[in-house]
């Protein structure tokens, strides 16, 4: 038997029942489940897992009148259609449009939710790395609720306050409860699992753009100052890159950075290859030699 | 369109059609297909030979689904427990308020106002603050770059592009044939027919120096298409072996495959477009990376002469 026809009479049983239902009565119920019992747990717990992905909202409760407590599941009807959005055909149309111009990583369900596409099909003009936890996240700024997640190795409790995608990486900046500080993340580098917590408390504050932030900028600490020279062949590349830069008369450049980390800085340096030499600080230059002395 | 569906991707469509059809009182076959995005074979497949068997115990007659296709058209009925769409997850709202809010932030669409009032509806539904949550800057490229860019693509006529090529490191001057402006995971790239190439051309905008319109009209046109990263089959193929710390490279660069391996490592395959682009990305590595091997061999020695070349600078 197809495994959908099984999800769909799993849904069908849940909704058209007005008590929790055990595993066994849906065994019962719903044609197609294994005769051994250990398969039949096997696929159960998998076509849970099924439903839930897609967004039922599938809920354990005790079974009423059972003692010892037997759990069952439910689905109530109030939540598995939730509130309606109500859009008008031009709105359905404006956001199928929206997300055929702009195209994030990953299925788009909401529309088809929604009452599916509708309208001119159009030449895609963006394309955004995006995924389960950013889209957590994005809710959870929304809804101004807490959120945590490992970062660095570091368990964080944060209040989010924005999610911005910015020359090429996701940034969440926000409070964090754990330091009780603002904060900015690169959203890649949060690690597992996203679990959204309590209302937030505080205002949402200023946000630093991340947009002028560089991955050199980012990290904790006090900034180190940094010097480095440019030859005139790479000059208009780094004048594009940094803006602001110092002209030296014979065509090259010398670019004043802010370092708090110190591996993003060498390998921006780096990618100049033989054309960029770091001048100021000491360690920042030894850090450097150091590097490379290791392949030669 | 999709050619093979999950169980769960048909699911998920099949809850959207149901309540879709029963409030239009049915719907032509095709229009639930493109609608849906749902392969039309497959649909007629689902309906006929699943859905008609959904229903609830003891599944007498009165409590299946009922559908009936009659000359491309679909009716259903008996669908009661999937009456209702279900409803939108959080998370499905954010995803659609994130490709919205970037719309709005192009600017230069006709369309904008009933797209702000479903972004509103869609704000109520997600929480009060869903205006400033999410924010996405395509690209950062001149606005006069890209508006020259966009203008020449407007009226078919050809640019002159002052271009910095950064995997060879050098500045060039070439002809082109602008086609489309598009964003890829944060940079504006063009794509046209180069006239120094004599081929189609992806060009990163931000590494356009200098864009100038001549005026005469394009002579190689290109419909749609462009990928942001195409290496040519013949570049060499490099594998490297990665260590935790470097797996970074797999979100930065284009890869060929990655699999990892027993001892918690990555392997990954990547296409070598240029020397120099080598140079960096094995130096900005460091030693823990390990090349396992090249198609056709490189030069072992790669990354030791970079590394010697750059510390003769430092040589007070």
């Amino acid at each position: 038997m197809d495994k959908l026809e099984r999800l769909l009479n799993f849904a069908a049983a849940l909704l058209a029942a007005d008590r929790p239902l055990t595993a066994d009565e849906l065994r019962e119920r719903i044609a197609g489940y294994p005769e051994s019992k250990a398969a039949f747990r096997r696929t159960f717990e998998r076509d849970k897992d099924d439903l839930r992905a897609m967004g039922l909202p599938l809920s354990v409760e005790p079974v009423p009148g059972t003692d010892p407590p037997v759990d069952g599941y439910r689905m109530r009807r109030a939540d598995y259609s939730g509130t309606e959005l109500r859009l008008e055909p031009d709105e359905l149309a404006a956001l199928h449009l929206a997300t055929n111009l702009v195209r994030l990583d990953g299925a788009d369900t909401g529309l088809l939710k929604l009452g599916g596409g509708t309208g001119d099909a159009a030449d895609e003009v963006g394309r955004v790395p995006f995924d389960d936890a950013l889209a957590v996240m994005i809710a959870a700024a929304a809804d101004r609720r807490a959120v945590s997640f490992t970062y660095n190795g570091t368990a964080r409790t944060v209040e989010p306050w924005r999610l911005s995608f910015t020359r090429g990486h996701w940034y969440l900046a926000g409070w964090d409860l754990t330091r009780d500080d603002e904060r900015l993340y690169r959203v890649d580098r949060i690690v597992g699992e996203v679990t959204v917590g309590d209302t937030a408390t505080r205002e949402i504050g200023t946000v630093n753009d991340p947009g002028d932030l560089r991955g050199w900028e980012l990290g904790d600490g006090e900034p180190v100052r940094a010097l480095v020279h440019i030859d005139a062949v790479q000059a208009a590349h780094a004048r594009h890159l940094l803006g602001a830069v110092e002209e030296l008369a014979d065509g090259g450049v010398v670019a004043e950075l802010a370092v708090r980390n110190e591996e993003a800085f060498r390998s921006f340096v780096l990618s100049f290859l033989d054309h960029a030499e770091v001048l100021e600080p000491p360690e920042l230059r030894a850090g450097m030699v150091r590097w490379l002395e290791a392949q030669t | 369109m999709n050619a093979k569906l999950t169980a769960r991707e048909r699911m998920t469509r099949l809850l959207a059609v149901i309540p879709w059809v029963v409030e239009q009182d049915g719907a032509p076959l095709d229009e639930i297909a493109t609608r849906f995005d749902y392969p039309r074979q497959q649909l007629v497949d689902d309906l006929t030979q699943v859905v008609l068997y959904v229903g609830v115990h003891p599944f007498t007659p009165d409590s299946l689904i009922e559908v009936d296709i009659t000359d491309d058209r679909v009716q259903i009925r008996y669908a009661d427990w999937f009456s209702q769409p279900l409803r939108l997850t959080p998370e499905e709202g954010a995803r659609l308020l994130t490709a919205g809010r970037t719309v709005l932030s192009l600017g230069d669409d006709e369309q904008t106002t009933p797209l702000l009032r479903a972004l509103a509806k869609l704000g109520m539904a997600l929480g009060g603050s869903a205006d400033s949550a999410v924010d996405v800057r395509l690209g950062d490229a001149p606005e006069a770059t890209l508006g020259a860019l966009r203008a020449a693509i407007g009226d078919g006529t050809q640019v002159e592009l002052d271009y910095y090529t950064y995997g060879r490191d050098e500045l060039t001057t070439r002809r082109v044939d602008p086609a489309r402006v598009f964003s890829d995971h944060g940079n504006w790239y063009l794509h046209g027919y180069c006239h120094r190439a004599e081929d189609e051309r992806v060009f990163r905008v931000d590494r356009i120096r200098d864009v100038r319109r001549t005026g005469d009209p394009v002579t190689h046109p290109l419909d749609g298409g462009g990928v942001s990263f195409s290496p040519d089959g013949d570049d060499p193929r490099i594998r490297l072996r990665l260590p935790p710390s470097s797996f970074w490279v797999t979100e930065q660069y284009p890869t060929e495959s990655v699999t990892s391996s027993d001892d918690g490592r990555l392997e990954v395959v990547m296409a070598v477009t240029a020397v120099p682009w080598l140079e960096r990305l094995l130096l900005r590595l460091g030693p823990e990376a390990e090349v396992v091997g090249a198609d056709p061999p490189l030069d072992a020695d790669l990354a030791a002469r970079a590394a010697a070349r750059i510390l003769a600078r430092y040589a007070d």
